[in-house]
């Protein structure tokens, strides 16, 4: 193919779009492969030919987001064709005022979202706000970034769809009733209820191994009021189903102040003359307590109850043992 | 340079045209800078439409376009009077954004960000079943005022990887979230040299009455900046038992490979002691120590140490 033609005929692939498009919205039945071809000028004389080009017309359609669908011609009828729903097609009024226009242009540029497969969805934001009416007032200095995750949109269409998911997690297939999305500490959560288990869950959107698989729209309700950041706990500690047990941690003046700002004022038992606090925490899961306890190294204490601080000390103790206890090549005890 | 292909095109298309139908006499300055393209691409697209239409493609069933001292004009083009639908990634980047900027402590929850959102989330569903969250960020607020004001300013700062509480002069020249946290880019005077400050690690902010000069360009922001191993940095290898397999999907690695007994055996950066001393303790036995011998000497080093408080 010549130069020439090849950008002759980007113009001629736009305008056989343009028009497939209004042909398909303006028909009051779906129409057939031949009578559409009959109607849009542009498409080739030899069957196969126009098969192909239409296929890839269609695929193009697809991308941009026009919904084409493949309906019987008859009621009882075995054949096919093609059309598009206004309703599918038509952006439903907004009635966004240019200040709302203005401050979503800000969010746009503001936030980034980065490392996405595909399509940038920074660019997916300014995309949308095109279609919006456009570009209004002046962008703002980026101010957050935040990963982008393949598996995102899918799982955003089902929330917003109420459609159930199924997808592979942990090398295992998992149904969720997907009742909202949430950002925290760097990660995106899909949380929703557990379709095996009937218990709400949280799944890291970047570790789900497998595509999306949506159900029917519809499926299932929200919760009222559902906020899937107080359903995703942060307090790992918390987050067990041992026998609960209330712990006291003494804090060194370093630590004191992030600890009562982490844990909230409320949590503060004591507060000493040396400026460290005693902090009560409430424990299902010995291994998440121990772990944020260690992490304060030497500016924490467990006082109490009697079996955390044994549990500490000989957590302690086991480590402190000369090094080599544990021989190079044998496996941790299960 | 690329042309742009019949898809992009035909986006652009599908977004101008119902605008133009809503505000007839539209200037192709105005729109071309709306919708962020040059007048020349503009005007190729729209000498398209005028081949457009419906059969039988008689000028009745054309749409028309007169473009008068710099106007445009569009008629019978009802049928594309609105614009497409959001796709499911352009719906879920815009809320993000939104949701993402609404976050941010000192955002007006009344404003026009806030109600723009409610509109969107009425029209794709789902209301306000999500939620941004960038990071603890108690002393975001004096710390962003600074950076706007080109203020020096005096900070009590806890340095994780060292466990110490210094005080320093910074001048913060950008405050940013990103992984999870919100960070201030700064010269920092005690080093002497551009740091990368967590504000969830920042203990206090003074005044110090003083100013800087203001970076000629904000600094870009990026995750994948916050952690540069650098060469001198020191390696620690480690196998994990399975429990332990969160590690290299947590921390920076140079490698991980599966063992024949189910084990991993990573390369991690371990750039300061004290950091790699709260990583050690809290794995425990579900980390053996390959490789240097003196880190297994320290990790017993910091267990005693902390079995005195227990004595």
């Amino acid at each position: 193919m010549t130069k020439a033609s090849t950008i002759g005929s980007v113009a001629d692939r736009l305008e056989r779009l343009t028009n497939l498009i209004a042909v398909l919205l303006e028909t009051g039945r779906p129409l057939r492969l031949e009578e559409i071809v009959e109607r849009v000028p542009g498409y080739p004389a030899e069957r196969d030919s126009y098969r192909r080009q239409f296929e890839r017309d269609k695929a193009t359609l697809r991308e941009i987001g026009v919904p084409i669908s493949l309906e019987a011609l008859y009621a009882f009828d075995q054949e096919t064709g093609y059309r598009i729903h206004r309703e599918d097609y038509e952006l439903p009024a907004l009635d966004l005022t240019d200040d709302e226009r203005v401050a979503l242009h800000l969010a746009v540029t503001a936030v980034r979202l980065e490392g996405g497969a595909g399509e940038s969805a920074g660019g997916a934001g300014r995309e949308a706000l095109l279609k919006l009416g456009g570009i209004e007032g002046a962008a703002a200095p980026t101010l957050a970034a935040l990963p982008d995750v393949p598996a995102l949109p899918a799982l955003f269409d089902a929330y917003r769809r109420r459609a159930r998911v199924t997808f592979t997690y942990r090398g295992g297939p998992r149904r969720l009733d997907p009742y909202g999305i949430l950002f925290r500490n760097g990660h995106w959560y899909v949380v929703g209820n557990d379709g095996d288990r009937e218990a709400i869950r949280a799944f890291r959107a970047d570790r789900i191994e497998s595509g999306i698989e949506p159900g029917q729209g519809g499926a299932f309700d929200r919760p009222d009021g559902f906020d899937p950041a107080s359903a995703l706990r942060d307090e790992p500690w918390r987050f067990g189903d041992e026998e609960p047990v209330e712990a006291l941690v003494l804090v060194s003046p370093a630590q004191a102040g992030w600890v009562e700002a982490d844990l909230g004022g409320q949590a503060v038992a004591e507060r000493r003359d040396d400026g460290s606090v005693v902090v009560r925490m409430a424990v299902t899961n010995r291994e998440a307590f121990r772990s944020f306890v260690l992490g304060l190294l030497d500016h924490a204490e467990v006082l109490a109850p009697p079996e955390l601080r044994a549990d500490m000390v000989a957590w302690l103790s086991a480590l402190a043992a000369p090094a080599g206890a544990r021989p190079a090549g044998t496996a941790a005890p299960s | 340079m690329t042309r742009p292909d019949a898809a992009v095109r035909l986006r652009r298309l599908l977004t101008v045209i119902p605008w133009i139908v809503d505000h007839q006499g539209s200037r192709l300055d105005d729109l071309a800078a709306r919708f962020g393209i040059t007048v020349g691409e503009l005007e190729r697209d729209l000498e398209l439409v005028p081949f457009c239409g419906l059969p039988p493609y008689t000028p009745d069933r054309l749409i028309d376009c007169e473009i008068v001292d710099g106007r445009v004009f569009l008629r019978f083009a009802e049928y594309f009077g609105r614009p497409v639908r959001l796709t499911p990634t352009e719906g879920f980047a815009l809320l993000a954004a939104g949701q993402a900027l609404l976050a941010v402590p000192g955002a007006d929850e009344q404003g026009s960000l806030a109600s723009a959102l409610g509109k969107l989330a009425g029209v794709l569903g789902g209301g306000d079943g999500m939620a941004v969250e960038l990071g603890p960020a108690r002393y975001l607020e004096p710390l962003r005022a600074a950076a706007a004001a080109s203020e020096r300013v005096e900070i009590d700062y806890y340095t994780f990887g060292r466990d110490e509480l210094t005080t320093r002069r910074i001048d913060p020249r950008a405050v940013f979230a990103a992984a999870g946290q919100w960070y201030v880019d700064a010269f920092c005077h005690r080093a002497d040299d551009d740091r990368l400050f967590r504000v969830d690690r920042v203990r206090g902010v003074r005044p110090t009455g003083e100013h800087f000069d203001a970076p000629a360009a904000a600094p870009g922001v990026s995750s994948g900046g916050i952690f540069n191993p650098r060469p001198s940095d020191r390696r620690v290898t480690l196998l994990l038992d399975a429990d332990a397999a969160w590690v290299p999907e947590s921390y920076p690695v140079e490698s991980v490979e599966a063992q024949p007994d189910g084990r991993l055996r990573v390369v991690l950066v371990a750039s300061e002691r004290a950091w790699l001393e709260r990583l050690l303790l809290r794995l425990g036995p579900s980390a053996e120590i390959l490789d240097p011998a003196e880190v297994r000497a320290e990790a017993v080093e910091a267990a005693r140490r902390l079995l005195t408080r227990y004595g």
